[in-house]
């Protein structure tokens, strides 16, 4: 049997033990699973074959990465949108730092201009830039509803209301990056990156490997960095009133 | 308190004029008008909801009605920067919210260096608030729900404000307590403060209240603690 069909045998026999063990279980998730599994076939195959296309047409990786941004803005909005202007927030919060760490590695050739090179790294930087904005934005949505009496405390005795707001917001972007500090320290002890594994499955030295891992590691931090303290100061403007008043959610 | 309009830029303290709010569809506030002068305790009384808390908030701009005046010493208090505003008048919340740090930090946030470093301005306002000097370095996080309602009072007071606004300030005090934060605000008030207190405890109000203002149904009744509160 070759060894692609095996692969694809394998992963199906593993998805339908777990189906098969969740309903042994009564723990009613057997569906849950299967419709998981399927969609993530089907995503697979169809980034599978558009990556597939973009290999051989590369202007469509310009296009390819804003789709990327457009679905990460998406994401992260929805869980901010409580806020007026929270998809925009998300846009600029996502696409600014990743697109221009994607642009510094190229420019400086530590990554080659090629599609192949820039998708999964400009995908990687993305999904980092939208889990910063999430937490960020989440917590700071949290703080504007549940931490109203804080902010209002200190504009009575007479803060500015972006003052009053700036503990709020060092917490949520403090918060939003442990995570991420938590994995670039625990990389290679507790898990093996992803894109480390990808590289070793793909043939590639585990030297190299790991030198490509620890430049999408290094630049992940500041680029998540930039997202949280982005949608901090966007989330501010948002929820700053005319005379120095915040918006109650 | 009888009052006309023309006479609302003459008043020394606040004067409030036609104040209308609504939150949604509910009108909460509706032509709501009254004088807070310096010197006298103004109590605003009613059923929960009324509006009390709304209306307080209106007079350091922390909420902006949608019709009517409020001006401070006959300035509109649109036209003063909101953070000097509420300097002047200075706002105690219905929760006693402690920043991080000591009460020590609390009472001297936001204050000059020079103000900050005056240990008798902030043992003053302890006092004024029930509360000895010995407080000044204790965990403000670790502090009770009546004492912390007392070092939000001492926390404003330390901005020597023109103006105090409590909302319910004697919600988390025993009795005790309350009848001297009262007896303080009653002194604070003769000294020349002008104090404005959202309360349901009508006792209280119509200890220390020089006028009443009665809120129902959005709109306002002004009169003597004798009149509103027998």
């Amino acid at each position: 049997m070759s060894q692609p069909l095996t692969q694809l045998l394998a992963s199906a026999a593993f998805a339908l033990a777990a189906a098969a063990l969740a309903y042994r279980q009564r723990l009613h998730l057997s569906r849950a699973l299967l419709l998981a599994s399927l969609r993530a076939a089907v995503q697979l195959a169809v980034v599978g074959a558009l990556i597939a296309l973009v290999f051989r047409v590369p202007a469509l990786a310009i296009a390819f990465v804003a789709v990327m941004v457009a679905t990460a803005s998406l994401t992260a909005g929805s869980r901010i949108r409580a806020l007026p202007g929270a998809r925009r927030i998300a846009v600029a919060a996502i696409a600014l730092p990743a697109i221009a760490a994607v642009g510094v590695l190229l420019a400086v050739g530590a990554f080659a201009a090629t599609p192949r090179a820039t998708i999964p790294t400009a995908g990687i930087l993305i999904g980092g830039a939208m889990l910063s904005t999430t937490l960020t934005g989440r917590r700071l949505v949290e703080g504007l509803a549940e931490g109203i009496d804080e902010i209002e405390a200190r504009l009575a005795l007479g803060d500015r209301a972006r003052d009053a707001l700036a503990p709020l917001c060092r917490r949520a972007i403090t918060a939003a990056l442990v995570p991420l500090i938590d994995q670039t320290r625990s990389a290679g002890l507790v898990t093996l990156p992803g894109t480390f594994v990808g590289l070793v499955l793909g043939g590639a030295s585990p030297a190299t490997a790991a030198r490509v891992q620890l430049t999408v590691l290094l630049t992940l931090l500041l680029v998540q960095l930039l997202s949280a303290l982005l949608t901090a100061e966007l989330v501010t403007r948002a929820a700053t009133l005319p005379g120095e008043r915040v918006l109650t959610l | 308190m009888p009052h006309d309009d023309a006479r609302a830029d003459r008043i020394d303290g606040i004067a409030v004029r036609g104040v209308r709010l609504a939150r949604g569809e509910r009108v909460v506030l509706r032509d709501v008008s009254f004088d807070a002068p310096k010197g006298a305790v103004t109590a605003l009384v009613g059923p929960s909801g009324a509006g009390k808390s709304t209306l307080l908030r209106c007079l350091n701009r922390l909420l902006v009605p949608e019709a009517g005046s409020v001006a401070l010493d006959g300035e509109e208090i649109g036209a003063l920067d909101p953070c000097a505003l509420r300097r002047r008048a200075g706002l105690v919340g219905q929760t006693p919210t402690m920043l991080p740090g000591s009460v020590r930090e609390n009472l001297a946030y936001g204050l000059d260096p020079a103000a900050a470093a005056e240990q008798p301005r902030l043992t003053r306002a302890l006092a004024d608030a029930g509360l000895d000097a010995a407080f000044l370095d204790r965990p403000a996080g670790e502090l009770s729900g009546g004492e912390r309602a007392r070092v939000a009072l001492a926390r404003a007071l330390t901005r020597e404000p023109e103006l105090l606004l409590l909302d319910e300030p004697t919600a988390a005090l025993d009795a005790a307590v309350a009848r001297h934060v009262g007896a303080t605000l009653a002194a604070l008030a003769r000294a020349g403060l002008g104090i404005v207190i959202a309360t349901h405890d009508l006792p209280f109000a119509a200890e220390i209240a020089d006028q009443v203002v009665a809120l129902r149904d959005g709109a306002a009744t002004i009169g003597s603690p004798a009149e509103l509160l027998a």
